[in-house]
């Protein structure tokens, strides 16, 4: 039986090396990310909890069942994170879900603080407003900024991940935001006139 | 709702179905395989590279003032700018496919593909690699032959005045040649103007201008080596 309190100290590395001598060790692991990664698919994917889990229970086992695959010149965390983003792409085409899920405060929060738009709306985040403008993204432009903003990678992990070159990633963050601002700024004037 | 501790439910499973990690042995060979891959489409990209040159350099271009675009049209080595195309792409491909290849931007590696098989194909014409292939190509891989539209199928024309072959015989100031068709001709050298640094000798490969005087006798006006 494993002693999960003596998996803190070990680094992902570590931990992937032992789970290929004792499987056990992998719980360590799935543990670590298991929170992250079901934010992350569900902020991609827009699908309801339920969902999720069921996709993250497929990223744990495609995880286990290509652990020999893992190179440390990458990090652990992108390379599992590129394994939960190409599960969740394939579950959303399998099945387009609606979202029923909005985002948490705190990751509006940043996502207020980077594009300082607070000047605009008073410090006011409008949860559904950045969630739909979020939505009316383009997927390319929603993953990076999600991962950037959301799940805060740098620009080669997020090239890692989506397995796209560092400069694209820059560029797509770059457009994103733009497109983002515009988004919400469309919402806030068309919420705007409809209350006067 | 209760949230439900998914890593236990994924590590069950996988306790339950027995599944165990893919070999290492699995992946070492892909990678190495991508690798493989990469380097064999730059060697391939470099020798068509260095065929191209030799295609160019060894053109009658002379003639192009006789034939016009027309010439250009019908001698560039269309086989061997395809071949460089799908080899780069292919390279370029499976380069991306490799641990890190995705970092680089696609200009970064086309580049750096451009500028290794132009350096490493100039290198290969240079020693002479670019006409020993084509040579061997063109006398051991009779498909070859027929799959490749340039500067040999130009030259396979006498009613047009232009002909090309291998010497069989020397008579006098005649001689006896078979065309990439193997059909015998004859050709009359009285008044050619032989091209240096060409030496008439049997087995010599030559290109000739000239007019068909009879069946299978071709007065020639010049000679010049095949290549």
């Amino acid at each position: 039986m494993i002693d999960h309190l003596s998996c803190r100290s070990k680094t992902d590395n570590e931990l992937v090396g032992m789970s290929l001598i004792d499987p056990d060790h992998f719980l360590c692991l799935s543990k670590r990310y298991e929170e992250k990664l079901l934010r992350y698919i569900i902020r991609i994917s827009k699908f309801s909890r339920e969902d999720a889990e069921d996709v993250l229970q497929e990223v744990f086992i495609k995880t286990y069942y290509n652990l020999n695959g893992f190179d440390s010149e990458l990090q652990f965390s992108s390379w599992i994170y590129r394994i939960a983003h190409n599960e969740a792409v394939s579950a959303i085409r399998k099945k387009i879900s609606k979202s029923t899920v909005s985002l948490e405060v705190e990751d509006l929060e940043k996502f207020g603080d980077d594009f300082d738009m607070t000047k605009n709306i008073d410090n006011s985040f409008d949860r559904k407003l950045i969630d739909e403008a979020l939505s009316k993204l383009d997927e390319k432009y929603r993953d990076v900024l999600v991962l950037r903003f959301l799940d805060e990678k740098d620009y080669v992990e997020i090239a890692d991940i989506l397995k796209k070159p560092v400069s694209t990633i820059g560029n797509l963050i770059l457009r994103g935001k733009k497109l983002f601002k515009d988004e919400y700024e469309k919402l806030i004037i068309n919420k705007h006139s409809i209350i006067n | 709702m209760e949230n439900k501790d998914i890593s236990q439910i994924a590590f069950a499973r996988i306790k339950g179905e027995g599944i165990k990690p893919i070999s290492r042995q699995i992946f070492s060979i892909k990678r190495v395989l991508f690798w493989v891959i990469v380097g064999t489409s730059l060697i391939i990209g470099a020798l068509a590279f260095s065929l191209i040159l030799s295609a160019l350099f060894n053109n009658d271009w002379d003639l192009y003032n006789k034939f016009g675009f027309n010439f250009i049209l019908r001698t560039l080595p269309y086989f061997w700018f395809i071949s460089l195309i799908i080899f780069t792409i292919l390279g370029e491909y499976y380069y991306r496919k490799t641990l890190l290849g995705h970092r680089r931007q696609f200009i970064v590696i086309m580049g750096f593909y451009m500028i290794s098989t132009i350096a490493f194909g100039s290198g290969l014409y240079l020693v002479g690699v670019g006409n020993y292939i084509e040579q061997s190509l063109f006398e051991k891989a009779p498909k070859y032959r027929n799959f490749i539209i340039n500067r040999h199928e130009f030259w396979s024309h006498p009613e047009v005045g232009l002909l090309s072959g291998k010497i069989i015989l020397i008579v006098d100031n005649q001689l006896t040649i078979i065309d990439s068709e193997n059909f015998i001709w004859i050709i009359k050298m009285d008044n050619a103007f032989i091209n240096e640094p060409l030496e008439l000798k049997v087995g010599e490969r030559v290109n000739i201008i000239g007019d068909i005087t009879d069946v299978n006798v071709f007065d020639a006006k010049e000679i010049r080596p095949w290549m």
